[in-house]
């Protein structure tokens, strides 16, 4: 009976995770290269193919946003902003033009490397916020957390009690208002090193005071760790004091 | 919550992403695959198996399928009736046999040249009858007795009759007339033997020993070296060719024996011959069933290759919402292939298990036959293989689908 019990703990799940955290631990200190740069150099969508001049400030534009600054990205429906942050973000590359991190096109990375550049470098909010209806919130969470190890539960549950949702940490997504799914996606996208975290209209749904509150999580920890922001917006910016604003 | 609450919950990457990914897992394609799969595999290690433990019928040296020797006559026509002697082999036929690249050695057997008078008796009844000696060198016999020799000054003729004798004796006349049925041993015993031998104008009545039963002769055998005696002191002296032959072959399945007989006219004793087609007969079957076990294990492999396609559809947002989120398309195929391999080895345990259930079930027909059961080794590679295989397509594919979902369309 005893050797079957180390037989099913051996099996279980729970032994796993810890070799992967082991390997993430050192896969953590391994990179200490900084993403210094992402450059676009006459990116167009390919929806957009043909058109001379679109009166962007990014489109068919040599941009580069470099790591420490703060970039707001203001545009209007349908002008291609989530399809930019798909393209940085590698799962979309139906574009022309180059994009580039500190000047290697990111069309030469390997699988492995935007692994890296997902965990490591870049944090992303998308404006679909992408997150899964049939988990927790503090599951959500920890789907992202659980590969970086990047934020303790109390530091998880100190950002949820900031943006008011700790009582909802039990609760299905699914059950979530959409403003508190924001702040859930929010919170999520900030469990990880990065160089650069980019905001897809991140307070689309939130009051005035949670805006505040979600400028002040987003500018203090992009300042820990020296990243840069890039954040878009229809309208509804997110309270951060930019050093340069984008017309898409 | 509590933090403590917070900590003892499984937050774990795997878990997570099982938790997220079992949904939609079809649990009633999942177990028609198990079954098919199962069905397939027994099938298939079962008729290994079942080989495996046959085979020593063919190999053994004492089994009833033994047919590495053959006897053979020439065939008896109307013209060698009536002409004589043509029915024994020549010197120059021996040699061609013995030159055949199939052929180990020839035996001759030789027979009595004077007549033979036996008296049977069991337990005081006796029979009187006429009746016939063979031999044949030693080394084709399938008897060994330390009584199985002649010595002139103590005479005692120890012969060795055909088991089927005996089992003629054991299933036909024994159980019609309410007899017991009886042992070697028993027989060996209870039987007593007295020849009479006359000719040459001489007389003699000898004891006889019954020391063993032959399977593969199917005559009355008596030692070489009595034979060459009586036919000198009670036969017409005369030399003979032997009229049968003994013939040890490499590999009596070889399709020039037959054809070597028919076209020199010599026919092959009882039906050995036929036996011999016997291993060819059991290989046939058994490679339709191993064909039919595998088609069924294919097809459960397309059961499950279609659930999993079917699954990963179903998750693809899912899937592509992981890979946003950072997780490697290995980690995130890790936990479907997880699936496959912990199904495909519980299918290949229960189907080990089935398989020596059913074993255990024909194996003591087979040890009534003398038969031990050979090893399950080659059974148990095959079951790896053939999990390996179907576990090794689902894992490419799932692999490969997953790959796709790297890029996602607008």
């Amino acid at each position: 009976m005893r050797g079957n019990r180390y037989f099913c703990k051996l099996l279980s799940p729970q032994l796993f995770p810890l070799v992967e955290q082991f390997h993430r631990r050192i896969n953590n200190h391994l990179s200490i290269n900084k993403m210094n740069t992402i450059t676009l150099h006459n990116t167009l969508p390919a929806v957009f193919a043909g058109r001379e001049d679109t009166g962007s400030e990014i489109w068919l534009r040599d941009v580069t946003f470099e790591r420490g600054k703060k970039y707001l990205i203001s545009a209007e429906s349908g002008t291609g902003k989530s399809s930019l942050c798909s393209y940085i973000y590698g799962y979309r590359i139906d574009y022309s033009g180059t994009f580039a991190f500190d000047g290697r096109d990111i069309k030469q990375l390997s699988v492995a490397e935007w692994c890296k550049v997902r965990t490591h470098h870049i944090a992303y909010l998308a404006q679909e916020m992408r997150l899964f209806p049939e988990l927790t919130a503090m599951e959500n969470i920890m789907l992202k957390n659980s590969i970086t190890n990047f934020k303790t539960h109390e530091e998880i549950v100190a950002m949820m009690e900031r943006l008011g949702i700790v009582e909802k940490v039990d609760s299905p997504v699914a059950k979530l208002s959409i403003g508190q799914q924001q702040r859930v996606a929010i919170i999520r996208t900030l469990c990880q090193p990065c160089d650069f975290i980019m905001l897809d209209e991140p307070v689309s749904h939130l009051d005035e005071t949670n805006n505040r509150i979600v400028a002040e999580m987003v500018t203090s920890e992009a300042m820990r760790q020296g990243a840069g922001i890039i954040s878009t917006s229809v309208g509804n910016n997110v309270k951060i004091n930019v050093d340069k604003e984008f017309k898409l | 919550m509590s933090k403590k609450d917070i900590n003892n919950t499984d937050y774990s990457s795997r878990g997570l992403m099982w938790k997220l990914l079992r949904k939609h897992i079809s649990k009633s394609q999942l177990i028609g695959f198990s079954l098919a799969s199962l069905v397939g595999l027994t099938i298939v290690i079962l008729a290994v198996q079942f080989h495996q433990d046959v085979k020593p019928l063919f190999k053994d040296e004492d089994s009833f399928l033994r047919k590495d020797y053959i006897i053979i006559t020439r065939e008896v026509s109307t013209a060698s009736t009536v002409l004589q002697g043509s029915n024994e082999f020549s010197t120059s036929d021996i040699e061609d046999i013995e030159a055949q690249p199939w052929c180990r050695q020839v035996g001759k057997f030789s027979s009595n040249d004077y007549s033979v008078e036996a008296i049977i008796s069991v337990s005081g009844q006796g029979m009187r009858t006429m009746m016939f000696f063979e031999s044949l060198p030693d080394e084709f016999l399938d008897v060994t007795d330390k009584n199985w020799k002649f010595d002139p000054n103590n005479p005692k003729i120890p012969v060795i009759i055909s088991r089927d004798y005996l089992t003629l004796y054991n299933f036909g006349f024994a159980p019609s007339q309410g007899l017991p049925q009886a042992s070697e041993l028993a027989v060996s015993k209870a039987v007593n033997l007295q020849f009479t031998l006359r000719g040459n104008g001489e007389i003699q009545t000898f004891e006889g020993t019954l020391v063993g039963f032959s399977s593969r002769l199917n005559t009355i055998v008596v030692p070489e070296d009595f034979m060459k005696w009586s036919n000198e002191k009670f036969g017409n002296s005369a030399e003979r060719n032997p009229s049968r032959l003994i013939v040890e072959v490499n590999s009596p399945g070889d399709e020039r024996i037959g054809k070597y007989f028919s076209e020199h006219g010599y026919q092959v004793a009882g039906d050995k011959m036929n036996q011999s087609k016997a291993q060819g007969f059991l290989n046939i079957i058994v490679s339709i069933v191993i064909i039919v076990g595998v088609i069924i294990s294919v097809l459960a492999f397309f059961i499950l290759m279609l659930s999993i396609y079917l699954l990963l559809q179903k998750n693809t947002k899912k899937l592509q919402d992981l890979l946003v989120l950072g997780y490697s398309p290995d980690q995130v195929s890790r936990t479907y292939i997880n699936m496959v391999i912990y199904i495909n080895c519980a299918v290949m345990v229960v189907s080990v298990i089935l398989m020596l259930l059913m074993r255990a079930y024909y194996l003591p027909m087979l040890n009534a036959m003398d038969v031990k059961g050979g090893s399950i080794i080659i059974a148990l590679i095959v079951a790896v293989i053939i999990m390996s295989l179907i576990s090794l397509g689902n894992i490419l594919a799932i692999k490969r689908k997953i790959k796709d979902l790297w890029i996602q369309s607008s």
